[in-house]
């Protein structure tokens, strides 16, 4: 890691040097309520001072809700070619949480599996981090995911009067000698940049009691009246995986065209939470109740990846807390499960 | 492979589910040849009573068509309903919620003896139907894709999951951030959230999911001020001849 910092006066040439060059990424207030990571292409268009999460989350650039995975073509033989799009861009304001979230992907699209397609976008995309004010439903500095300590190429932070930089690879170090004016971080710089995240840190008013999560989920899980009650109104509508950094499960469908001669096969963003998810052939489901897809999704959240990257695929965004309607609050449920153990 | 021979047939409606096959354009080549279209009420003056599949638009209004569907039943093999009122009796089931004489009354007064109008049902209550594409217009791709894997002998893909899923994949924000109700929870996929996406609430015009959690959209729209008549209303408009999906209803 290199340490830089770059002047506030010398912050917009940087950015528009990189809006001139690059395909750029960022954040853009869309409504009245909500940001998106959208291409930008003037300076004036870029708000990272966003209060309220981006949906969907950036994920969406490296696995996006639809992506075309084959294409093949049935002759006297059938040829499949593999259809992997991917083009160098700047995704740039994304904060911690996110990146953490996109750690986390790089994990599950690279265990067991290559996922070609994920990865050769994640290797393109030049991330540049920037920290966003936590909502009120944000809970990421119970889950240790304020802080992004890689997955980035390079991460602003705001001090008073300039931009402390962290650099983490090659090509960010590249990128900030060609269009930034900035020199190495001095003992003071240090200082500053710790007492700036001592306050970040004070600025998450959520929080939850993870600790023994892991144990004490075990202890609830088979207190039918507990999940029933806390899945009582649930639409199993998916809102929550698919606004969600992390949830990875896709759907492949098949499409033949009408000529019968060629074709593609099309992944898209599936849901636990509907009740198809469970359904397997011969129509039997393994969870037909929506008060078991809730505790199946909590699960595969809290405990699945302790036990497989000793990792929580929980980001503590609060995304999944604003996107239900149904009020399904996953702090809130992860605090009451401790209590319920408790008692 | 074989070109099955279909028929395409048009009750009481708009006429604008035929239209969207119509409006297939860039794929409408493709299609007639892969199919041999021998009827088609609403683009061809010919007709045949020689066909294996039935695609029907409409619902069943009069004793006349109570006829017509019968026969269409006994000629085909398959019948794939199109659009809200051939799948669930669509808006023209509003007419039921006056009462036929009434209705009647209303519309043609002193004439009303003349008229052959009955209640109005889908078409599956009077004949199998193996496949719906559901909405107001249908989807016109959701079409081709039953066709096509009729075709090709699979079943088709027909999503059972609320409006959120494919309004989510869109990106779009919740339209109740924006002070707009929505039946999307409740409400059958596969329009690709067609309304939210212009920034407008979803009526259910592909019905409701098999599994839909009415109290919690009852609370849902309480919250934003609305009385059970309004939800009523909402809910009618599509869905006033059954409150249950055809799913429910044939278990």
């Amino acid at each position: 890691m290199l340490y830089k910092v770059l002047d506030k006066s010398a912050y917009r040439d940087f950015v528009k040097a990189l809006i001139s060059e690059y395909e750029f990424i960022g954040p853009k207030k869309k409504d009245r309520s909500v940001h998106d990571f959208v291409p930008i292409k003037d300076i004036s268009e870029l708000d990272t001072n966003y209060m309220r999460v981006t949906i969907p989350p950036a994920k969406k650039l490296l696995f996006p809700p639809n992506e075309k995975l084959v294409t093949y073509e049935v002759g006297r033989k059938i040829e499949v070619r593999p259809v992997i799009e991917s083009d160098e861009e700047i995704l740039f304001g994304v904060n911690a949480w996110d990146i953490n979230g996109m750690n986390f992907l790089d994990r599950v699209f690279t265990t067991d599996f290559i996922d070609e397609n994920y990865i050769s976008k994640r290797e393109k995309l030049i991330v540049i981090g920037m920290d966003s004010k936590p909502t009120e439903t944000n809970f990421s500095l119970s889950m240790g995911t304020e802080y992004a300590k890689d997955g980035f190429d390079i991460y602003l932070t705001e001090l008073k009067d300039k931009y402390f930089i962290r650099i983490a690879t090659a090509r960010g170090n590249e990128i900030v000698e060609r269009y930034a004016k900035v020199s190495d971080a001095t003992a003071e710089d240090f200082r500053g940049y710790d007492k700036y995240m001592n306050n970040y840190r004070k600025k998450f008013k959520m929080s939850v009691n993870i600790k023994n999560f892991y144990d004490d989920f075990e202890l609830i899980y088979d207190n039918e009246d507990f999940w029933k009650k806390i899945a009582k109104n649930c639409y199993s509508c998916g809102s929550c995986n698919l606004v969600c950094p992390t949830c990875f499960c896709f759907n492949i469908k098949d499409d033949i065209e009408l000529n019968l001669k060629s074709g593609s096969k099309t992944r898209e963003w599936d849901s636990c939470m509907i009740s198809e998810y469970g359904l397997v052939a011969g129509g039997h489901n393994f969870r037909p109740d929506k008060e078991n897809r809730l505790k199946q999704r909590y699960r595969c959240k809290l405990k699945t990846f302790i036990d497989k990257f000793g990792k929580y695929a929980c980001v503590g965004c609060g995304r999944c807390i604003e996107a239900c309607l149904a009020k399904i609050n996953i702090a809130e449920d992860i605090n009451s499960v401790k209590k319920e153990v408790s008692v | 492979m074989r070109k099955p021979k279909v028929g395409i047939f048009g009750l009481t409606g708009c006429g604008g589910c035929q239209l969207e096959i119509l409006n297939l354009e860039d794929q409408l080549l493709d299609l007639v040849n892969a199919i041999e279209i021998v009827h088609f009420t609403e683009a061809i003056t010919e007709y045949s009573d020689n066909y294996e599949i039935a695609i029907v638009e409409g619902s069943i209004s009069t004793m006349h068509e109570i006829e017509r569907i019968k026969k269409i039943g006994d000629i085909a093999g398959t019948i794939v309903a199109i659009g809200a009122c051939a799948v669930s009796g669509g808006l023209n089931c509003l007419k039921n919620l006056y009462g036929l004489e009434k209705a009647k009354e209303l519309v043609y007064r002193d004439k009303k003896k003349l008229i052959d109008s009955i209640e109005v049902k889908p078409v599956d209550e009077y004949v199998k139907v193996d496949y719906y594409a559901r909405g107001c217009p249908p989807n016109r791709f959701e079409i081709v894709d039953i066709i096509r894997s009729l075709i090709v002998g699979k079943k088709p893909e027909i999503p059972n999951y609320p409006v959120c899923i494919e309004c989510k994949r869109n990106g779009n924000t919740c339209v109740y951030e924006l002070g707009i109700t929505c039946l999307g929870p409740i409400s059958r996929a596969g329009c690709n959230s067609r309304c939210p996406n212009s920034v407008s609430g979803c009526e259910a015009c592909r019905g409701v999911i098999d599994d839909p959690n009415i109290n919690a959209q009852k609370d849902l729209l309480k919250e934003y001020g609305l009385t059970v008549e309004d939800i009523l209303k909402e809910f009618n408009l599509y869905n006033a001849c059954r409150g249950k999906t055809i799913e429910q209803k044939n278990k």
